[in-house]
């Protein structure tokens, strides 16, 4: 029952090397390498806090790529994953501010704050699956349009709750904390991320649901007469992702302590790329949350190293070209041997 | 073979370019500090960043960069990376106010200097520098010069200014200053005009049109930013109102900022004063800032630059601390 | 021809493996100037292994080639067409929007002035008319190649090896798009070419076409040489035989133990869909297999997938086992013991990225994972699998890694029964379910059709193949415009009628 991957064309009698560039870990070879090389520029970067650091900055872009992944496998794209993050940040955030957040009334506004974070990111999921599936409309025009929307609507939400009309700030500490707090050094959002990607492993690879969302992806007619419920499971897909960029979105407001509509409107290529360079695909059918994973970590690495290398912005641009080049070559190279086979 | 030979020289190469890297890292002695912007997309900016590498370099020390491009969560982690950089002080221009706060507290954790520059932080119990222009004081001196020019010239004057973004602190502070200079003179000037931009050229040209046809004797104008020039000059011309000073019918015209547009106006002479931005000066109060703070001494939380007013009368005395002009300059090189 | 000349080519012991599994073995052939050589076998026999590797295409893992005496091993089509070997492709490999005479030079244009880049337009127009000839088209040079007719284009290709100079050229089934005529004429240009000292391979599952061409036949099975032969030495039943392995005195296995009908299964009452089909009656009863016989177009697969939900309908009722299924929709006619094998394996069976056990498990997974979260319990279902793939014979090493794209048409269509087959359905509708399969392939496919039947189903087996029909069904319903025409028992089976049925052209009746 094992997901189609690259352990299908493992063989015998190849070199390592070869083996290497086959296998589903040649992302986490590619890190090290990377890893390896900054080390020798940066030293700063094989310190214990700085590893903590990258660990702890790449659990809210974990989450919301994981759900990406359901979502591109079920040959779909997410593309309002970005807006999730920002509109659940100022919703969720507008309950809990010391500044007049409506939620102070009910004595629980971090639960009340987490609801809304969740809620913000299950309705606009819903709302993304309604439209895919009920109206038949392509996944990158409806989620692109539900990008727009509630960036729009978060930025509004903020301007006409806000004196400066730039963001929610004082927000509850014992909120912050899940984003900023660590238990004998590790950080909570670590231990977040551990149970969503557990969760989402789990689901993937060893229920009757994650197989359905496989099946779709490689063959939606052929799932659909074997009798899986496609709209069902592609509607669940685009839940899950939702959900996932909620629980992101609180990560990330509780590490800047402020709920800001401008969170993530940067990132939508992180988070598809995660999940593309650790090996799922956009055309469905194949993706493994541990490759997710894979692919969360060399981003988080690569873009390590360069801010600790402080470089100017075309240096930064110049071995950001060059480490994707390198990739590049790698993957096209990898391809050929596999299908030389 | 052949891959693992194209693996070889592929790692070859990205080794051979990091280390030539590595002779840029390298800290020269002295002390390291940290520019982390936000973006370079204005020639305000880049400007700023130029000035403060120049500076840096003369005293001898070695400056690290990150752009964040808007993203104030990749910011943060920039903060954190110079942190483990051990770096000797940062320099921050933050996209949000509040969402900075966790930066300067991890620096303050890790006892390294935090300034703003330009944009000072929301309030907070961490302690950082911001340095920032002070808008008020001057857009006083600038509406106060022309006032002088007005009473020089004579006559009663139809003044109309245009308004930034009401979000915006530096905005309100410049209307402020506006008003507290008209207001004292009413004598002469009557404002007919109050043009509400939002920061937005569109708006700002309807709005301007508009103010024009409803009071088509205005002679006295004030931008808030000097990027509003060019809806301005096209606005002017249309009603006909675009002279040089000495020309009959020439509009009495402050600008804001001081950027190359407002260099090339005053050159022309179009444009009678605009309040500068001392940029050299912040960057000195910066890096002063450091200092301080590097000898144990500890500065107040905000730092004003007083700027300067610039105008046709003193343009080639003073042109050379503009930043605008240093733009200028470049652009009729390139 | 020159049945004493010396062969030019030879190949020994070529052998080529795919992930680890061979599918050639030691194949050795050799050619004659204006041979042609025929080559059969079923799919998957290593006819095209072999063709890649003389074509350029597929490095051999071992083996030895000789053009007149030299080593060839051809690195790329580009060298194995610099020795003179040209490749006919099933898809032929023209650039539709360039002219005739572009496509015959694309790979060098004769120039008006050696070393500059000027073309001597004459020169391509009087060498373009010349090659056209060879071949009998008659088109002019600068015609684009997207105006000819699949026949046309397929000349120009042969006119292209022409011009290249081929000295051998391989024909891999060159007529399963052509018309009669062009086949006809394409018999006539091969032998022409065989004439001026060219020599031909040949690719075949026509095997009357091989016999009539070839002077040389060779069989293959399993990637192994099972048999060669000059063709006064060979006739079609010798060579299903080699290729089979069994001689085929029978073509459908007989049913064992013998029909026993139970009660219905399926009953249709006055079905009908606008455009599609109309007022359709029908019952079939458990252990029976009822064909459906009829032309293109008749309403055959439109009746299947109404019935499995797939498609809507304006009236009639449908009982599947008994019960009246009000809402069709494939869950539901899952629920209530059916099956459908589509007509188009490839878009609608199977899931061609994934392994055979994925797909095998495709349709029964939620009764692998009953429990709360529905996990799936994974041995359960991974023994059920092997039982399965086990029991319709599926022939690869590995269930859980084999991609069902690397398996063969026959096998892929065991996969899609096998799907089913864990499903353990009470009423199995089969479209066409040995279509593009091969002769061992589809005897076994009725096995397993008789099988069900005897274990209790009830099987309905649509085809166009007659033939078929009659060799596996107890009773043949006949279709035409949407409508059932005739119905046929066993007893009455008459392949003349059948057919005469299904042509039915009569006015329609009133209204």
């Amino acid at each position: 029952m094992a997901p189609s991957g690259a352990a299908e064309l493992a063989r015998p009698r190849r070199s390592l090397a070869v083996r290497l560039l086959v296998s589903e870990y040649l992302v986490l070879a590619l890190t090290a390498v990377y890893f390896v090389v900054m080390w020798l520029l940066v030293p700063a970067i094989a310190t214990a806090d700085t590893l903590l650091d990258i660990l702890a900055a790449m659990m809210p872009l974990l989450v919301v790529s994981i759900g990406q992944t359901f979502v591109l496998i079920v040959a779909g794209i997410d593309l309002a994953a970005p807006s999730i993050l920002a509109a659940a940040s100022v919703v969720g955030a507008s309950m809990m501010t010391g500044e007049g957040g409506f939620a102070l009334f009910t004595g629980v506004p971090i639960l009340v704050g987490i609801i809304a974070f969740l809620g913000m990111g299950l309705f606009i999921g819903l709302l993304n699956g309604i439209c895919t599936t009920r109206l038949n409309m392509p996944p990158f025009i409806v989620t692109l349009s539900t990008m727009m929307f509630f960036s729009g609507f978060a930025l509004f939400y903020t301007s006409a709750l806000t004196d400066d009309g730039s963001s929610f700030g004082d927000l509850p500490s014992a909120f912050v904390a899940i984003g900023q707090g660590t238990v004998h050094g590790v950080p909570y959002s670590l231990g977040v991320a551990a149970v969503v990607m557990l969760v989402a492993h789990v689901t993937l690879s060893r229920t009757v649901f994650g197989q359905w969302l496989y099946a779709i992806g490689r063959n939606p007619r052929a799932a659909a007469i074997s009798g899986v419920p496609v709209k069902r499971a592609v509607m669940w897909a685009f839940i899950i992702s939702g959900l996932c960029g909620g629980v992101a979105s609180i990560l990330y407001t509780g590490r800047l302590e402020t709920g800001t509509p401008v969170l993530g409107q940067r990132i939508l290529l992180d988070i598809v790329g995660a999940a593309v360079i650790g090996g799922v695909s956009l055309f469905g059918g194949k993706g493994r949350v541990t490759w997710t994973l894979y692919g969360v970590l060399f981003l988080s690495v690569v873009d390590k190293g360069l801010q600790l290398l402080g470089l100017d912005l075309a240096s930064v641009f110049a071995i950001k070209g060059l480490v994707i080049l390198c990739a590049a070559v790698l993957d096209a190279v990898r391809h050929r041997l596999m299908l030389r086979g | 073979m052949q891959v693992t030979r194209r693996a070889f020289t592929v790692g070859a190469l990205v080794a051979a370019v990091g280390s030539s890297m590595s002779v840029m890292v390298k800290a020269e002695g002295g002390k390291t500090v940290a520019l982390l912007f936000d973006s370079l997309v204005s020639p305000f900016w880049v400007s700023g960043i130029e000035i403060m590498r120049e500076k840096a370099k003369s005293k001898g020390w070695t400056t690290l960069e990150n752009i964040s491009n808007f993203d104030d969560n990749k910011q943060f982690e920039q903060v954190k990376a110079m942190i483990s950089r051990k770096v000797d002080g940062i320099l921050i221009i933050q996209t949000d106010a509040k969402a900075v706060i966790p930066a300067i507290r991890a620096a303050n954790a890790a006892n390294i200097p935090m300034v703003h520059f330009n944009r000072p932080p929301a309030k907070s119990d961490a302690y950082s520098v911001a340095i920032q222009a002070d808008n008020r004081k001057i857009m006083q001196d600038t509406v106060s010069f022309m006032v002088a020019q007005a009473k020089k010239m004579g006559g009663k004057y139809k003044a109309c200014i245009l308004i930034g973004d009401l979000g915006d602190v530096n905005a309100i502070q410049r209307r402020d200053g506006f008003f507290d200079i008209v207001n004292q003179n009413k004598d002469i000037i009557d404002v007919v005009g109050r043009v509400s931009t939002e920061w937005n050229a569109d708006k700002a040209f309807a709005g301007l049109t508009n103010a024009i046809q409803a009071n088509p004797d205005i002679n006295f104008l004030v931008t808030s930013s000097d990027f509003l020039h060019p809806q301005i000059e096209q606005v002017l011309k249309s009603a006909n109102k675009w002279h040089k000073k000495g020309e009959a019918g020439h509009v009495l015209f402050g600008g804001f900022d001081g950027d190359e547009g407002a260099y090339a106006r005053l050159q022309d002479g179009y444009l009678d004063a605009c309040g500068v931005q001392n940029l050299a000066l912040e960057v000195d109060m910066a890096f002063g800032a450091f200092e301080d703070l590097w000898a144990g001494k500890k500065p107040e939380k905000l730092l004003l630059d007083p700027g300067f007013v610039i105008s046709q009368d003193d343009l080639m005395a003073k042109r050379d601390t503009m930043w605008g002009y240093t733009v200028w300059k470049k652009m009729q090189k390139g | 021809m020159d049945v004493n000349a010396a062969p030019f080519f030879t190949a020994q012991g070529l052998c080529k493996s795919f992930f680890g599994v061979q599918v050639l073995h030691d194949m050795a052939f050799s050619l004659r100037p204006g041979q042609v050589l025929g080559l059969v076998g079923e799919n998957g026999s290593g006819k095209s292994t072999t063709m890649n590797i003389v074509g350029g295409v597929l490095p051999m893992d071992a083996g030895r080639m000789t053009i007149d005496g030299a080593e060839y091993r051809p690195r790329s089509p580009g060298e194995a067409e610099a020795r003179g070997i040209a490749f006919i492709h099933q898809e032929l490999n023209l650039f539709r929007n360039l002219s005739v005479a572009e496509n015959l030079f694309i790979a060098g244009f004769p120039k008006l002035i050696k070393g500059l880049p000027f073309i001597d337009r004459a020169k391509v127009r009087a060498r373009t008319q010349e090659l056209l000839a060879a071949v009998d088209l008659d088109v002019a040079p600068n015609t684009p190649v997207s105006r000819l007719s699949q026949g046309e284009r397929q000349l120009v290709e042969i006119a292209k090896a022409l011009g290249a100079n081929a000295r051998i050229m391989i024909f891999d089934e060159p007529t399963t798009s052509l018309t009669t005529r062009e086949t006809d004429r394409l018999f006539d240009i091969i032998g022409r070419l065989q004439r001026q000292g060219i020599a031909i391979i040949y690719i075949s599952h026509i095997l009357g076409d091989v016999m009539r061409l070839c002077d040389d036949i060779v069989v293959l099975r399993d990637g192994h040489l099972v048999g060669s032969a000059a063709k006064a030495d060979m006739t079609i039943e010798k060579m299903i035989t080699l290729m089979v392995g069994r001689t085929i005195d029978q073509m459908f296995p007989p049913r064992d133990p013998p029909v026993t009908l139970g009660g219905p299964v399926l009953e249709v009452r006055g079905l009908s869909q606008r455009g599609m089909v109309k007022d359709i009656n029908l019952s079939l009863r458990a252990g029976e297999v009822l064909g459906i016989s009829g032309l293109m177009g008749a309403g055959r697969s439109e009746l299947a997938r109404i019935l499995f939900g797939m498609d809507p309908f304006e009236s009639g009722e449908v009982s599947i086992g008994g019960t009246k299924v009000a809402a069709l929709s494939p869950a539901a006619c899952m629920d209530h013991g059916m099956a459908f094998l589509t007509e188009d394996r490839r878009a609608e069976g199977l899931m061609m990225e994934a392994s055979i056990a994925d797909n095998v498990a495709l349709a029964s997974l939620p009764k692998f994972g009953t429990t709360w979260a529905r996990f799936i319990e994974r041995t359960r279902l991974g023994d059920e699998v092997t039982r399965v793939s086990k029991a319709v014979q599926i022939n690869a090493r590995d269930l859980q890694r084999t991609l069902v794209k690397n398996l063969s048409g026959g096998n892929q269509q065991k996969a899609v029964i096998g799907k089913w087959l864990l499903h353990h359905p009470r009423v199995f509708i089969l479209d066409e379910p040995t279509r593009g399969i091969d002769v061992g392939a589809k005897y076994e496919v009725y096995k397993i059709v008789n099988q069900l039947a005897a274990g209790g189903a009830g099987v309905l087996f649509i085809s166009s193949e007659i033939e078929e029909l009659t060799g596996m069904c107890d009773r043949i319903l006949v279709m035409a415009h949407g409508e059932i025409r005739a119905e046929f028992p066993r007893t009455d089976f008459d392949r003349e009628a059948i057919l005469r049925a299904a042509m039915w052209h009569g006015l329609k009746e009133s209204a």
